[in-house]
């Protein structure tokens, strides 16, 4: 459903991305791990069409996306949603003018009482009901992301892309996130791509992980597969996830 | 120093495409007129308090400067139109421009550096709506009629306030003040006051909503996008108060036919 070719991304001199090659199956659920500054994030841009690769090529459905103009990613972006590592909801719209905002754009044909099911239906599956009325800065930060979580399944996509979900939430929030994300993936079909640093989570609820360092894939697999890895790297975000299952 | 010019060039170079693309985008997807309403509205009202204040105080300044010029060859009768002329034609725009600049350019910038560095402008691309359409170019033609609304209110207020000192401080009565002011207040005077006051407006919307729109890295980002959207507005309103300057004195000869 999505494949990475020799994807290359820099910024200036510095080489973020160095020949990045993978595939993910419908249906999956993908973990991107790495520690900070790895190009995760950078990863999920370039496959969005916010950023656009150096060199190499990024394939949805067997459409070459990486050289389509920004107008020609429209259609791309209504079948691949991204959840922001900030909830990135809009301050002075209400939380029902938020979900609301990208089935407006995206459906424009649809009418007021559809966008209004639609929204209450959005909201219903992140499990928040009577909030519409309230503007973001009066919700908690956790309710705020799965607001934000919200308006991306409002367009109905395809292929979520969630970048850091539970980064800045507390335990029981993250793990209700990871739950949700889990929930809905295997509910609404969708193939979900999450960027992480935390291992805990990705063992929980991935089918597959990818590890990234210094720009390159360096170990990827099932978690049985991450579980017997030698890389050291890997064997640091396990031993972290195995501390923090202990404690 | 090198490096200095280099980025100066690089910044200039990227405000331009950005305006290329905030000129192409009002051509072929405008955005609606409610937006700009929105924006109009809310640039007014957080401005028109300060402005008046600040026109009605350079109005004040340039009639106690002028005082003590004309005083000295017998000719207070004069001072009304003056101190007009020099406040609508140049001053009056120049420091109410400036004024805006750290108001309604720092709150612009500040606004977009947050929307960039938490990732909403982002977010509404991938929404499916043009950032540009849905967010600069409201902004853009609200800063631009709110500023030329208000610096032309600020000019109207530094009249008032040069009166006041006029009556208070020079000790000229209000008929004397106002007596000289449409002999040497011409139409042409107000008309390149305006014409300031649009030009400043274009300059302060085009800074702060490209500085806002790039910036990066953070809350500290945002920070040094409203530093140099004030440091840059104040140079680029001065090389545009010289400009316009010359451009009216050059019309000003060609229609006296000289």
């Amino acid at each position: 459903m999505i494949r990475f070719e020799g994807v290359k991304k820099s910024f200036g001199t510095k080489e973020v991305l160095k020949g990045i090659t993978f595939s993910i199956a419908k249906g999956e659920i993908l973990f991107i791990l790495g520690t900070s500054g790895t190009g995760k994030s950078v990863l999920l841009k370039n496959l969005v069409g916010l950023m656009r690769p150096t060199s190499g090529k990024i394939w949805i459905n067997d459409q070459e996306v990486s050289s389509l103009t920004e107008q020609e990613y429209l259609a791309v972006r209504k079948k691949c949603g991204m959840v922001f590592q900030h909830p990135a909801l809009f301050d002075s719209l209400s939380i029902f003018e938020n979900v609301a905002f990208g089935l407006r754009r995206h459906w424009p044909n649809l009418s007021e009482s559809e966008v209004e099911s639609r929204v209450k239906e959005c909201l219903n599956l992140v499990h928040l009901n009577g909030i519409e009325t309230k503007l973001p800065q009066e919700i908690s930060y956790g309710m705020q992301k799965r607001v934000s979580l919200a308006r991306t399944l409002a367009v109905g996509p395809e292929i979520l892309l969630f970048d850091e979900p539970t980064t800045g939430l507390d335990p029981i929030t993250t793990n209700a996130v990871n739950q949700l994300i889990l929930e809905l993936s295997r509910r609404l079909q969708t193939t979900s791509i999450v960027v992480s640093h935390d291992m805990h989570c990705a063992l929980d609820i991935a089918d597959r992980i990818i590890v990234l360092d210094q720009g390159h894939i360096v170990e990827q697999g099932n978690v049985e597969h991450l579980k017997k890895s030698p890389h050291p790297l890997v064997r640091d975000f396990l031993e972290e996830a195995l501390s923090a299952e202990g404690a | 120093m090198l490096k200095v010019l280099k980025d100066i060039v690089e910044d200039i170079g990227g405000g331009v495409l950005f305006m290329r693309e905030v000129l192409a985008v009002a051509l072929f997807y405008p955005c609606s007129f409610r937006s700009i309403s929105e924006q109009i509205v809310k640039v007014t009202e957080q401005s028109w308090f300060t402005t008046a204040v600040a026109g009605f105080f350079v109005g004040a300044i340039m009639t106690v400067q002028f005082t003590m010029q004309v005083q000295q060859f017998g000719a207070l009768g004069y001072l009304g139109g003056l101190a007009t002329s020099g406040t609508i034609r140049e001053v009056g725009p120049l420091l109410i421009a400036f004024m805006l600049s750290g108001k309604v350019g720092a709150f612009t910038s500040a606004e977009l550096g947050t929307m960039r560095v938490t990732e909403q402008i982002d977010a509404v691309r991938c929404l499916g709506a043009n950032p540009i359409q849905e967010i600069i170019l409201p902004r853009w033609v609200g800063i631009v009629c709110s500023s030329f609304f208000l610096l032309a209110v600020g000019l109207l207020m530094s009249i008032g306030g040069g009166l006041l000192m006029g009556l208070y401080f020079s000790g000229i009565s209000a008929q004397e003040y106002l007596r000289h002011i449409p002999t040497i207040v011409t139409s042409f005077s107000i008309f390149s006051g305006l014409f300031k006051c649009l030009v400043f407006a274009m300059v302060l919307a085009s800074i702060c909503t490209y500085k806002g729109y790039t910036a990066s890295g953070g809350a500290r980002g945002v920070g040094k996008a409203v530093v140099n959207t004030a440091v840059a507005t104040m140079v680029a309103i001065v090389i545009a108060d010289w400009v316009t300057s010359v451009f009216s004195e050059v019309a000003l000869r060609i229609y006296m036919g000289e």
